[in-house]
């Protein structure tokens, strides 16, 4: 196979899928993944792109309980067990490692580094002090301890990074572990395409592809580095060719080098998207972008089919089974009527919402401090991610992984990732020992070697 | 403690007075402006929007009807630059009856308001997401006026004319000597400092809020009755004239287009206290059901920001407390030297934005009369700054700005060679070079906008930049704008890392009060990537706590 094919036919072309994955994000791309490598067909279908590239491009497990966390996984299972209304308490702690690891597997070094076990600290874009877990290589020199000299560099043709903003909070900031950094800012000029003065985080991405262009930034940013200091840059250092293009740049600038991810999209985020969207392709699974469930069929508590809509075609899909791993409120796949009523668009399943909170108070008119109980609305699963309504299944074949799930508010617990991964790996392997066909071939084969061992 | 000296002490910016600082300058007197916040912070800026055409009032209240289609056309043409000429429609609902049609033809006519009857056919031409069972369709004169932007037109005429501004300010004792007021002393609330201003002539327009004004000087008994009206702004503009139901003045009967949303009003309530005015669920749904009988699907249209008014409204013996929309909307002076034997001070009670200048005019004579003085009203005479070109505002303005900077751009501003120079050896930005980005992209504000007036008032908070510039008001509602504002700031603002901290959390924590009344559909979509953002991805939320927050 040549760099350039892509092969989007898949080998069981004709054959009807064994499950259908709604949602690309990264618990789709993952569950889908996870079905193939162990031998089912599975069609994947998607709204748009997934939201790995509007967070922030690292893997949050757990970051707050309230209290910052620094042994995510250890903390997962005290916290699952203080909250068993949130995700982790059906997931458990062993499906986030397997998923983490997975994930790790497909991802691969030049993506992810870190592991499971411990948080890392990052200066975020306001100059916050942000806990996640596994992180892009190109944010490793970011981690802060106690002593570190940091200058942050901005670029006056980016809006999204404004470097005093990130240098004076850090600066004036106890660190977690005790200890402080120093910072200073440094704005400088830059044009990624000539007279471009207001451009993306992706047009600079882009530009810095380009080895002339990014020698002629490395060189520009070299200048600015004094004896000794840790360099912050947005996280804008190399689009598809980030490998060359970051290690180029750290070279040339001679420092410790790290990237700050600021509003979406997110160029890290986006490197990840790729890398699995391509490997979902590779392995064979049918990939729909820009297609949205528009109605199902079902009989007998089993859902039968979905109707898979393409701009003006439509497409009835039967399956085995089905996951629903289409997000949260933020991709519309829950919503809140002009009535106040929540929502599953995708599938119309029952909606959870938190304990003791009725429909008009669901959002608070609070803004600091606390969690609006509305964004923990979703649909209720079983240990096995099947979704439940009052603990019985609403579909014997109907699973549920990622945002859609209910109990969490990922982006304040900093668990999105971590929910994903647990929920795609249990939803997946239920699914899997659901099906007959593949259940015989064992899931000893659920690695991402599979896949590729069937292609050749 | 700062010392001043003035004719006149105007208290109370909003637009009434506004409008009373513009008189008075214009006619010669000097003169101080007064407000505890910022202008047009209380009811002027939290209306729909509407300049009146007086088709709203030629059957509850001819006498004012009159007096708006007046006022529209001066308005019009003294501050061109906040008054869109939307024209506007009244229509008859399929639930509306007809008989009122009649009754507002008649009105129309007599208290000479400019109409012209259309045939629904043509009224959903020109609007085409009207409700089309309408029955009956009349074109009036409406238009829109941003309330900020007309406010602080004719406080920098003021300024132009020799008078003072002073936001931020609050009135903490009206002295008197005898039965005369001769100082105003104040709280400079953003410096922490006194102000004391003698004067001769203290003119109280403080809305909502006249009647504390009047206490503090003896005048007991002013009774300032609340009607609390809540605002709905959807995203988009759904019609491009403003739309009345043709019925008798009553809730969610108007929807107007301004700038870049439409907005549905009001409800009137009564309410306890002017500072706090709550939009209770029940109301925004009746707004959504009003907006449904003008517009079909209207539930379905995003509401980005709600928040409400507080109509002053004194009160008349005549009406029941409870019922404000039936107390008289036109103006009370009270002349508080008859009333309450207390020389030296008017209050001016009531009214609507369209008729400001007029109001204003009415309580000038009268302190006129009071002084001696003969000196005529030119308020009707002379543009305000930035307005003197007699062009209406265009919803597409700041596009044709933006597009036009960036035909300039290449020209005026440093080539890309100079850049890569300068970025080779380190040197810091041209900010030429980037004056033309785009800070708020809702909005299409750019950054120069946001620095010169950074530059003009610098301890503002991101809301009293808001007001003037629109940051932070369309569809994300500061999502990505609010952070770039706040770098923006600290790199160019001169101020420090703690304050800028603190204006961010503030400016979440307002653009908040208006959001979850009306959180549903593609806003909660949008809150959801906001939160993700700030509380996510830049972890807003541990940034260190202030000692105490950023309020002013």
């Amino acid at each position: 196979m040549t760099a350039t094919a892509i092969p989007t036919t898949p080998t069981w072309a004709g054959a009807t899928p064994h499950v259908v994955v709604i949602g690309a994000g990264i618990a789709g791309l993952i569950a889908s993944l996870r079905l193939r490598a162990a031998g089912a067909r599975v069609t994947q279908i998607t709204k748009g792109l997934g939201g790995i590239q509007l967070g922030q491009g690292s893997i949050d497990i757990l970051g707050y309980t309230p209290d910052r966390v620094s042994a995510p996984l250890e903390a997962v299972a005290a916290f699952a067990a203080a909250h068993p209304a949130h995700p982790y308490s059906r997931i458990g702690v062993d499906a986030v490692r397997t998923g983490v690891e997975y994930l790790q597997q497909v991802a691969g070094p030049d993506l992810l580094v870190g592991d499971a076990e411990h948080n890392v600290n990052l200066p975020t874009a306001v100059g916050a002090i942000r806990p996640t877990a596994l992180v892009p290589p190109t944010m490793v020199a970011g981690e802060l301890h106690d002593g570190l000299k940091l200058v942050i560099i901005g670029i006056a043709q980016l809006k999204d990074f404004h470097p005093m903003l990130v240098a004076q909070n850090l600066s004036r900031t106890t660190l977690p572990d005790g200890g402080h950094v120093t910072a200073r800012a440094v704005m400088t000029d830059f044009e990624p395409r000539p007279n471009e003065f207001d451009a993306t985080g992706l047009t600079f991405a882009r530009a810095l592809d380009d080895p002339k262009t990014r020698r002629t930034f490395a060189e520009g940013i070299k200048a600015l580095v004094n004896e000794g200091e840790t360099v912050g840059l947005p996280a804008v250092l190399g689009g598809e060719d980030h490998k060359a293009a970051f290690a180029e740049i750290c070279q040339i600038i001679g420092a410790p080098v790290f990237e700050i991810p600021s509003l979406p999209p997110c160029v890290p985020g986006m490197r990840l998207n790729e890398a699995l969207v391509k490997a979902v392709k590779d392995a064979r699974v049918e990939f729909i972008l820009g297609t949205k469930v528009t109605g199902f069929t079902a009989a007998d508590g089993h859902l039968v089919s979905v109707t898979a809509s393409t701009a003006g075609h439509k497409r009835e899909i039967a399956a085995d089974a089905f996951l629903l791993a289409a997000g949260g409120f933020e991709s519309g796949a829950l919503k809140l009527d002009s009535h106040g009523h929540p929502l599953d668009t995708v599938l119309g399943l029952p909606v959870k919402l938190p304990d003791g909170v009725d429909e008009e108070h669901l959002v608070t008119d609070k803004y600091w401090g606390v969690a609006q109980p509305l964004f923990k609305v979703g649909v209720d699963v079983d240990e096995s991610m099947k979704v439940v309504d009052g603990g019985s299944p609403v579909y014997d074949n109907v699973y549920a992984a990622g945002g859609v799930i209910a109990g969490a508010t990922r982006w304040q617990e900093k668990s999105g990732e971590g929910i994903a991964l647990g929920s795609a790996v249990k939803a997946a392997d239920a699914i899997l020992a659901s099906l007959p066909v593949v259940a015989a071939t064992g899931l000893a084969a659920s690695s991402p070697l599979a896949a590729s061992a069937e292609r050749n | 403690m700062r010392t001043m000296d003035a004719d006149v002490v105007v208290i109370g910016g909003g637009a009434t007075g506004a409008g009373v600082v513009r008189d008075v300058a214009m006619r010669g007197f000097s003169a101080v402006l007064l407000d505890k916040a910022d202008l047009g912070q209380g009811t002027t800026g939290r209306y729909h929007g509407l300049l009146h055409s007086g088709g709203r009032y030629v059957v509850s209240d001819p006498e004012s009807a009159t007096e708006c289609a007046e006022e529209n056309e001066i308005v019009t043409r003294i501050h061109a630059d906040a008054v869109e000429k939307t024209g506007g429609l009244f229509v008859v609902t399929p639930d509306d009856p007809m008989e009122f049609s009649d009754q507002w033809t008649e009105g129309a006519t007599k208290s000479k308001v400019p109409w012209t009857e259309i045939s629904t056919a043509e009224a959903l031409r020109r609007e085409p997401r009207l409700n089309p069972g309408i029955k009956r369709a009349f074109a009036v004169h409406d238009g829109t006026v941003d309330g900020w932007q007309m406010v602080w037109g004719a406080a920098h005429s003021a300024e132009d004319h020799g008078a003072k501004v002073l936001t931020y300010t609050a009135v903490t004792e009206i002295i008197r000597e005898g039965d005369q007021v001769t100082a105003v002393i104040a709280h400079d609330l953003k410096n922490d400092e006194q102000v004391t201003i003698t004067t001769r002539f203290v003119i109280n327009t403080a809305g909502p809020w006249a009647g504390r004004i009047a206490d503090l000087v003896g005048c007991h008994d002013v009774e300032v009755v609340p009607g609390r009206g809540i605002m709905i702004a959807m995203n988009h503009r759904l019609v491009n004239t403003v739309v009345n139901r043709c019925i008798y003045p009553a809730d969610g009967d108007i929807l107007v287009p301004v700038h870049t949303v439409s907005i549905i009003g009001t409800t009137d309530v009564k309410a306890d206290d002017p500072q706090r005015l709550a939009i209770p669920r029940n109301e925004v749904q009746q707004m959504f059901d009003s907006g449904e009988a003008l517009i079909p699907g209207f539930r379905e249209a995003r509401a980005v920001h709600a928040w409400a008014g507080a109509r002053p409204l004194f009160k008349d013996k005549r009406v029941a407390a409870t019922d404000t929309r039936h107390m008289s909307r036109g103006m009370s002076i009270l002349d508080h030297g008859t009333r309450d034997g207390v020389q030296g001070i008017v209050s001016i009670i009531g009214g609507k934005l369209t008729t400001y200048r007029l109001m204003a005019k009415n309580v000038v004579d009268v302190m006129c009369d009071q002084l001696g003085e003969s000196r005529p009203c030119t308020t009707a005479d002379e543009a305000v700054p930035g307005s003197a070109d007699g062009h209406t505002y265009v919803i597409t303005h700041r596009l044709r700005e933006n597009e036009k900077a960036r035909a300039t751009h290449l020209e005026v501003k440093p080539k890309a060679t100079d850049v890569a120079v300068a970025a080779k050896a380190g040197r810091t930005p041209s900010h030429a070079a980037i004056d033309d980005q785009i800070i708020c992209e809702c909005e299409l504000m750019s950054r120069k906008m946001l620095t010169d007036l950074l530059a003009e008032q610098p301890d503002a908070t991101l809301d009293d930049l808001r007001r003037q510039l629109r940051l932070g008001m369309g569809p994300c509602q500061g999502g990505f704008c609010s952070m770039r504002a706040t770098g923006v700031a600290l790199e160019d603002g001169g101020i420090d890392i703690e304050r800028a901290t603190g204006l961010l959390r503030l400016f979440l924590k307002n653009r908040w009060i208006g959001l979850w009344p009306i959180l549903y559909g593609e806003q909660v979509r949008q809150t959801a990537l906001d939160d993700w953002i700030f509380q996510g991805t830049f972890d807003v939320e541990h940034l260190p706590v202030p000692e105490s927050e950023v309020e002013l």
